[in-house]
């Protein structure tokens, strides 16, 4: 195993050394702690002992040269010699810069020229639109035109008082709805009209408020994105060996029963942070990137799907996510969740595996751009080093939003992914 | 601890029995060995990052202390006495975890060098703002005082340090309320770069004691069985209800103030000169002297430390990192403590 | 139920815990016969002895740290400052040794520093100072301020029994000021958590310590011009009950914050920082802050009071706000 020789911080402040000499050349073999190079900083000149035993396969960086702390100076072929922590291998992982970040969203009418008009209705070409985020938001959700609103605020900006006041006299029909989403509520659930009815007997029941409403963001998110799915087979034997081995230390440390979802989220959460774009949303023609990785997870109750949300997920460990998934789907189940737990997620996780479907084509869990789905992990042959060899496999299923997301983008997410969880390393305990 | 409570006579403590000599060759030599591993080994190959800050030539001060403390006693370190917090019980494998930053030092990553405290051996640490341990030992001695178990508690500090306001406020309140608190200097004559002559306008800091009200004696720091000795008396005192006691250990930093500093305002000489008064080979001409141990022995010995320091450098290399989250932790100590439920190894 | 001033109610929960807990102890300056520089301490000394009421030399360094080193040996210290403007002197043992220590190797450190602080009394320079800010920004300290009686009581004995270094902030404007009903059986009032003084619906007006006494006149004043604020006391400053402060925003859409203390660093900047992240979507106007300016706290009545936040201007930027 080789092992990285590096250039040693020698001083809290010191950033850089030069090596002054060499005391062995490329194929020497050395002991560990043997002398190796002598180097100096601008505090102290030293002579740096070998890491490790073994041959000096490289040197990297000759004599007078000056160097940053930690930069590789020299490689040793070790036999048998520990790898040092320090010397774990640069991932080299595709790198995607991420992409610039999304001004945000401003009335049209912000762009002219400010002036101060006083409080008159509607406003003028031209004119500067006076309101608030509050009033903002209220008008997206409501769909309201605030130009054509009579502001009574300083300078006629446009209240809170005022919007709610022209909502309530806009339209009988949209002021008598109690709900914050009146547009979606008031609709029937979307359905299709047959042109010959069907003539047996039937049985007809209501959708509960539930399903009609998971019914509406279903056809509306179908309507909304440009979905497109792509599928990986992943090997999941490391995952699964860890899982085996640590089942037992986990439930009796942390009180947890360990199951794969955390392993996939912590996947998926870092997955995210190599990509950002998976973890935006689309906003007229912005794309809005969100700080915070707030992870959906999509349990199947009895009544329906709900997906509970783990806030802040990009800042959990494995444990602490493991903890955050029993917590909210059991809470899920026992129908404890608190509002809040089920909102703002920017990205989702299902899995239809638990039921033993072999892959599907998710849909997408609006406002957000993506969706990860996991199969059944079993057995199967497959071919390794030439020779059938059984692992555990699942498929991994990605619908993404193909407006904002191109197909080169998802695959290189995916196998991110895939490599993460089949060379799995990351600490459980 | 083995140690039996020593005797009631005032004045005279009795020299250190056979076993407690080889101890304290084998508590020398082991912490020479580890703190030159730490400075000139692991530290320039980059598997000890930050600062580095050894006791070398101090050594017999914190085992010539640390050997006769029994338990139920408090000892507060400075960053020079890493043989204080082996004979405490500390395994030289936690220590070098700690060194090293891995997760399962005694600090999991969060401190660095000899930071490392656990009451349940009866150890504070210092923090870098050095003298801030003498208060907090006054309040450890005031809470023995009231248990009447004739403990005590025992903080060093360097010469530098003395001169910081704590150190005064302490004795001071050390010696207003007879607290079981023995003050010890450790004046290795140089504060990072600054020698005594720019610290203080007196010859000796033993006089000190008289100041605040306490018995200050000055002893030869490179003297272990001196150190023994005089901290002897000063602990008898102290166990006995009498108050607190302030000892000057003179020694010399065979080092700069730290591995990166290569020291150059010390005159060659004075190297020289201490060089021959090394406190480790004293001893051991004594035990030759007196036939405790031959010079086979003494040969077995060094062998066996070299292959302890070797194993838990070894052990320590192998020990994770903690993961970057784990940052977030433990800010506040609450019922559901993450020390408490989140067992090392 | 006893009618207590908001002094008594601390003296009696210091007193109820000593009774409770024997590992609770006192130190500091003049607490013991002479029962502390403004009598908190009474009493104490004739009922638990000198073993647990402990008169120190001025050394506040050092009754921090011994109070650090009792509370590792498993004690509960509670320690006086005088004032808490002389706190500085012991700023070192509080910030790096105290605050520190359970994060670096997990020691717990429970204890209490607390003392009289605040303005209003023309103390002057170095007997009127609002330093919580100091404290609050230092991870692994709590920091509390009562403004009731009821609280000054529930909120020393939960202080008391928590397992972290507090600091405990007592309004001297208050302490012989207010009287209210406190119940003489054991309560207390959880740390971390603010109360809603007065429910209203176009301002929520987020203050702390004595003035929250200040906002409620303001709010009893704006009613009758029919502007109705809501009041919340946030009583522990950290860790601060960001929850009570957002919901309440959301429930007002303006938003005032009010302290004593000065401008720069005070906790209005943090909270409006808060609120601008968690709840801008929320807001019908900008956050409005009312605080003492950047100026050391003068002596002379006239300077003192042009100083400190009072009912007018609070007031004035209410209704500026309301019309916003």
């Amino acid at each position: 195993m080789p092992t990285n020789v590096v250039m040693p911080q020698m001083g809290e402040s010191v950033a850089e050394g030069t090596i002054i000499k060499w005391l062995k050349k490329p194929g020497d073999h050395v002991e560990r702690d043997e002398p190796l190079f002598e180097i100096t900083t601008d505090k102290v000149d030293a002579e740096i002992p070998s890491p490790a035993e073994g041959i000096l396969a490289k040197i990297l960086a000759s004599e007078n040269e000056t160097v940053a702390v930690n930069t590789v100076v020299a490689i040793i072929d070790g036999q048998g010699a520990p790898e040092s922590a320090k010397a774990v291998p640069e991932t080299s992982t595709v790198a995607v810069k991420p992409m610039p970040k999304a001004t945000s969203t401003k009335p049209r009418a912000e762009s002219s020229p400010a002036a101060t008009a006083p409080p008159r209705a509607p406003v003028q070409a031209g004119e500067k639109l006076r309101s608030s985020p509050l009033v903002r938001r209220i008008a997206r959700e409501h769909n309201v035109d605030l130009s054509l609103i009579r502001g009574t605020g300083l300078g006629g900006r446009i209240s809170k008082k005022d919007v709610i006041k022209f909502l309530e006299g806009r339209t009988p029909a949209i002021a008598e709805i109690p709900a914050a989403k009146p547009a979606a509520s008031q609709k029937p659930a979307p359905s299709y009209e047959p042109v010959i009815p069907f003539s047996g007997p039937t049985h007809v029941a209501a959708m509960s408020p539930q399903r009609r409403l998971v019914a509406e963001h279903m056809i509306a998110s179908k309507r909304t994105s440009a979905h497109v799915t792509t599928v990986f087979e992943v090997d999941m034997t490391r995952v699964v060996n860890t899982r085996e081995q640590m089942a037992g230390e986990f439930e009796r440390t942390r009180g947890l029963k360990l199951t794969y979802t955390p392993f996939i989220a912590r996947a998926a959460v870092e997955a995210i942070k190599q990509f950002p774009i998976f973890n935006s949303s689309v906003e007229g023609t912005n794309i809005v990137y969100k700080q915070a990785i707030n992870l959906g997870i999509a349990v199947a109750l009895e009544t329906g799907l709900i997906v509970p949300v783990i806030k802040n997920a990009g800042e959990k460990d494995f444990a602490g996510m493991a903890r955050a998934v029993q917590d909210l789907a059991s809470r899920a189940r026992s129908k404890h969740l608190n509002v809040d737990e089920v909102q703002e997620g920017t990205f989702t996780i299902t899995n239809p595996g638990v039921f033993g479907s072999l892959f599907g084509t998710p849909i997408i869990n609006q406002p957000q751009v993506a969706i990860l789905g996991a199969g059944v992990i079993e057995k199967r042959p497959v071919i390794r080093d030439d020779a059938i060899a059984i692992r555990s496999m699942a498929y991994l299923m990605l619908t993404f939003d193909h407006r904002v997301i191109d197909g080169a983008v998802a695959d290189q997410f995916m196998a991110y992914l895939k490599n993460r969880l089949e060379t799995w390393q990351e600490p459980v305990l | 601890m083995a140690e039996a409570q020593s005797t009631k006579s005032q004045n005279k403590i009795p020299a250190p029995d056979a076993q407690t000599l080889e101890r304290m060759l084998y508590y020398l030599k082991l912490t020479r060995e580890a703190e030159t591993r730490i400075e000139q080994v692991l530290y320039r190959q980059g598997k000890i990052v930050g600062g580095v800050y050894v006791g070398r030539g101090q050594e017999a001060i914190g085992v010539g202390s640390a050997i006769q403390l029994l338990d139920g006693d408090v000892v507060l370190p400075s960053h020079r006495d890493f043989s204080s917090f082996l004979i405490r019980g500390f395994s030289l494998r936690e220590i070098f975890c700690n060194w090293m930053a891995r997760s399962n030092g005694p600090c999991r990553g969060r401190d660095n060098t000899l930071h490392i405290g656990d009451m349940s051996r009866g150890v504070i640490p210092i923090i870098s703002h050095l003298g801030d341990t003498c208060p907090v030992a006054c309040g450890v001695g005031m809470v023995l005082k009231w248990r009447q178990s004739g403990n005590v508690a025992l903080v060093h500090f360097g010469e530098g340090t003395s001169s910081r306001g704590d150190v005064h406020e302490a004795m001071n309140m050390a010696a207003v309320m007879k607290l079981p608190v023995i003050f010890i200097c450790n004046n290795n004559a140089y504060a990072y770069s600054t020698p005594t002559e720019k610290q203080y306008a007196i010859k000796d800091l033993d006089v000190r004691g008289a100041a605040y009200g306490m018995p200050g004696v000055k002893v030869d720091g490179n003297d272990v069985l001196a150190v023994y000795s005089t901290i002897g008396k000063a602990l008898e005192r102290a166990r006995s209800g009498q108050g607190p006691s302030f000892v000057e250990c003179k020694t010399f930093r065979m080092t700069g103030h730290s591995a990166h500093d290569s020291a150059e305002y010390v005159p060659k000489e004075l190297f020289e000169q201490w060089k021959k008064k090394d406190p480790i080979l004293r001893l051991q001409k004594v035990l030759l002297a007196q036939n405790v141990m031959n010079k086979k022995q003494i040969d077995i010995l060094d062998g066996e430390i070299r292959k302890q320091v070797d194993e838990a450098i070894a052990g320590a290399e192998a020990s994770p990192f903690p993961a970057g989250a784990e940052a977030l932790q433990a800010v506040y100590c609450d019922a559901d403590c993450w020390w408490k439920n989140t067992p090392l190894e | 139920m006893p009618h207590l001033t908001y002094l008594e109610a601390i003296r009696q929960g210091i007193w109820e815990e000593m009774e409770r807990d024997r590992s609770v102890f006192l130190l500091g300056e003049d607490i013991g016969s002479y029962g502390g520089a403004f009598n908190v301490t009474a009493g104490m000394l004739e009922k638990f002895g000198e073993d647990r009421v402990i008169d120190t030399p001025i050394s506040e360094s050092a009754i921090v740290g011994a109070a650090i080193g009792a509370a590792l040996m498993g004690m509960r210290p509670v320690a006086e400052m005088q004032f808490m403007d002389f706190i500085s002197c012991g700023f070192d043992q509080i910030v790096n040794m105290a605050a520190k220590i359970h994060y670096r190797w997990g020691a717990a450190v429970p204890m209490v520093i607390r003392g009289p602080s605040g303005a209003g009394v023309h103390g002057g320079p170095f007997h009127s100072q609002s330093n919580e800010m100091w404290f609050v920004h230092v991870p692994g300290l709590k920091v509390v301020a009562p403004s009731t009686a009821y609280d000054a009581k529930g909120l020393i004995k939960a202080s008391i029994r928590d397992h972290n270094p507090v600091i405990f902030y007592e309004h001297k404007y208050l302490y012989r000021r207010i009287k209210e009903d406190v119940p003489e059986q054991d309560f207390v009032v959880p740390l971390g958590k603010a109360a809603v003084r007065r429910e209203g619906a176009d301002i929520a007006l987020i203050t702390y310590g004595a003035m929250v006494w200040t906002a409620l006149e303001a709010a009893d004043m704006l009613a009758n011009e029919g502007i109705s604020l809501e009041v919340v006391d946030l009583r522990t400053l950290l860790p601060y009950d960001e929850r009570c402060v957002l919901s309440s925003v959301r429930k007002c859409s303006k938003v005032m914050l009010l302290h004593e203390d000065t401008r720069i660093g005070g906790l209005a900047g943090e909270i409006a920082a808060l609120i601008a992240e968690k709840a801008f979507d929320d807001l019908d106007g900008p956050i409005v802050r009312v605080t003492a300016p950047d100026t050391p706290v003068p002596f002379s009545p006239p300077l003192e009071e042009y100083y400190l936040p009072n009912v007018q201007k609070i007031a004035d930027a209410a209704r500026q706000l309301a019309a916003y």
